[in-house]
């Protein structure tokens, strides 16, 4: 099945499908805030990421879901430190990816790759599309002498033609642009590939087959996906495992069969039930759970459950315990909710200019 | 290896390919200012390159009338020690050239390196590079050039210089500014995330993406580093006589202006050309090369095609 494998360290041998690659342990990512004065002193965070965790095992693909605005991209570029995580830890293989040097992150960059949303903004202009993927091999020193075969074999398996190699971007299509942003990521042949709503930005017709292109080179070069997108619908299909995040932490994260028949958190139901269904009858007969009001400002988050503000089952502790990932359906179901045990750290309460009443329900 | 279902996707928008560099000079060449402004260029690098051969006299060569006025056989007249201005004219072409090139090339070189370093750094470094630059800014560029002669002593080298140190702040700030927000493009992280060193960021991606502005100012610049330059040399800290060169001609032409015009009208003439063809061809380039006025022109081309 696996044409390439990179994994042949002897720790972890004899490992299934259930070893973690990449452990995510409490990473935050803060970006401070600076006043107008003449000191531009630091007035406070932005706390795009504020403690997420999560594992992605070898061979699996999770998806991490969110509205615009939660961290989730942060969430990745901090993966591969592409910004500095300001809290924390990113442990790839074995290998605490904070504690690297500048060599050693660059050989590590060997082994995770990213597919950017904008294909039309993450390929230089003014480099034909064969000079950008041959600068991947360059970097590392692969495919010394062979190097333009290898990248017209990475166009091909990306399904382009390869005497395309010579133009340039602005030649190209979305869809087209956006094989080309796969072949480079394929290039330093990684084992992990941080894919940021890879098809967000393309035509309904180029999705689909983007999306069966990943997962065809999932399956041939035995990759690890972390598959970041803002609906579940997009996430549904190529997923095994899905983390929900709201607000610079995750609230769920469980099994994909799990998440769709039963989501636990008030947040991913709301999330699901604005998937249309693609049945009349049932389409018609589908309950939508409407969220109120506005995505709290990651600058001043409300205390305790930060989905308190917007959530329709709020309710006495929600403003003064801040909820741990906890098993609610299963050990494998973890959800951030108080309605499945008060469980979490006791914070200082303090008023939201957004919060509801508390409804005083159980 | 997979073959991905290959549709109407697989085939490319356009299907002739022109490099952009050729698409820009294609586009610089139908604006009839900026291919005026080439057509002068051309020929005044024919003069500083041949100037010699090309001209009727030596630029010395005297025993001719005294201030004699334009005739066939001396075009532009004689001056005050009977020299052929014509010849002389011509020949000056060379110090013009020389000069802009010279002292451009300080500050092009200069200007970008600290540019680029400022940019892409940030930080203290970017304050306390700009700031100096802000310093030297503050100086008119004349005064400064002058200043700068008067520490090393006038001659066509330390004017050069000069003149390349007072614009060096004029080519840093552009470029700052374009890496600014260069360095920010979603290619340039995805370059980072295959692990490209800084170096190889700046120079293979950074570097060509500001391109298009340091070549509008470098030509902008050229003007304005001839016209130091006669302005220098007409001050006398710049060229020294009897070196032919414009600004000191102009200024030896000054005081018999009443006496003879020709000596002070044909190498200001010659000035005003030269200045005037830098600068339509660095405005042509900077349509030439903006993307969004090029999409204008093809359109407005592709209008009168059809």
């Amino acid at each position: 099945m696996s044409a390439v494998t990179n994994a042949t360290d002897p720790g972890a041998a004899g490992s299934g499908r259930d070893d973690v690659l990449v452990d995510v342990q409490d990473l935050q990512v803060h970006f401070p805030v600076h006043g107008n004065g003449v000191l531009r002193r630091r007035v406070g965070s932005v706390k795009a990421v504020d403690g997420v965790s999560f594992q992605v095992r070898r061979g699996e693909t999770l998806g991490l879901v969110g509205e615009s605005g939660c961290g989730k991209t942060t969430t990745g570029l901090a993966l591969l430190r592409l910004v500095e995580p300001t809290g924390g830890r990113v442990v790839f293989d074995g290998t605490d990816v904070g504690s690297l040097g500048r060599g050693e992150l660059r050989s590590l960059r060997r082994r995770m790759a990213m597919i950017f949303q904008d294909p039309y903004a993450s390929l230089d202009p003014r480099m034909s599309i064969g000079a950008s993927v041959e600068e991947a091999l360059r970097i590392h020193g692969l495919h010394g002498d062979r190097r333009d075969q290898r990248v017209a074999e990475l166009l091909e398996t990306v399904g382009l033609n390869p005497d395309y190699a010579s133009r340039y971007p602005h030649e190209f299509s979305g869809g087209q642009r956006q094989r080309v942003g796969i072949a480079r990521a394929l290039a330093v042949e990684p084992d992990f590939i941080v894919c940021d709503e890879p098809i967000a930005a393309l035509d309904v017709s180029i999705q689909a087959q983007v999306m069966n292109l990943l997962r065809e080179l999932q399956r041939e070069l035995d990759l690890t996906y972390l598959f970041i997108a803002h609906d579940l619908a997009a996430v549904q299909h190529i997923s095994d495992r899905i983390a929900v995040m709201y607000l610079g932490r995750i609230v769920e994260v469980a099994d994909r069969r799990a998440v769709y028949d039963e989501p636990s958190h008030p947040y991913t139901r709301a999330l699901l039930s604005a998937i249309p269904v693609p049945h009349p009858g049932r389409e018609r007969g589908r309950q939508r759970i409407l969220l109120h009001g506005e995505l709290p400002t990651p600058q001043d988050p409300p205390s305790g459950c930060n989905f308190r503000t917007r959530c329709p089952e709020v309710f006495e502790p929600c403003d003064r315990v801040d909820p741990t990932l906890q098993a609610c359906t299963g050990e494998e179901h973890r959800c951030a909710c108080h309605l499945y045990g008060v469980e979490g750290v006791e914070v200082e309460p303090s008023h939201h200019p957004d919060a509801r009443g508390v409804a005083g329900r159980p | 290896m997979s073959a991905t279902e290959a549709t109407a996707d697989d085939r490319p928008v356009v299907d002739e390919h022109r490099s952009q560099w050729r698409q820009t000079w294609s586009i610089l060449v139908s604006n009839r200012m900026a291919l005026f402004g080439l057509v002068v260029l051309g020929l005044l690098v024919v003069a500083a390159l041949l100037g010699e051969l090309l001209a009727p006299h030596g630029a010395n060569a005297q025993g001719f009338e005294f201030y004699a006025a334009p005739s066939l056989d001396h075009p532009f007249g004689t001056d005050n020690l009977g020299r052929d201005v014509f010849s002389r004219v011509l020949i000056g072409a060379r110090t013009s050239l020389q000069v802009g090139a010279v002292s451009v090339g300080i500050s092009l070189v200069a200007g970008t390196l600290l540019g680029l370093v400022a940019g892409y750094r940030g930080g203290w470094l970017d304050a306390v590079l700009m700031r100096s630059m802000d310093v030297l800014f503050a100086f008119p560029i004349v005064l400064l050039a002058i200043a700068i002669v008067a520490v090393l002593g006038p001659s066509i080298t330390n004017a050069m210089i000069a003149i390349g140190v007072a614009f060096t702040p004029i080519f840093a700030r552009v470029v700052r500014g374009s890496v600014l927000s260069v360095r920010e493009e979603v290619f340039v992280r995805a370059v980072r995330s295959l692990g490209a060193s800084d170096v190889r960021i700046v120079l293979r991606h950074i570097l060509p993406n500001v391109a298009a502005p340091i070549i509008v100012q470098t030509s902008l610049s050229f003007a304005f580093a001839i016209l130091t330059e006669a302005a220098l040399s007409f001050l006398g800290v710049g060229v020294q006589p009897p070196t032919p060169a414009w600004g000191l001609m102009l200024q030896e032409g000054r005081g018999v202006i009443d006496l003879a015009w020709w000596m002070g009208l044909f190498p200001g003439l010659a000035i005003f050309l030269t200045v005037m063809a830098f600068n339509v061809v660095g405005d042509g380039l900077r349509d030439a090369l903006d993307p969004k006025q090029r999409s204008i022109i093809e359109s407005r081309g592709q209008g009168v095609d059809a």
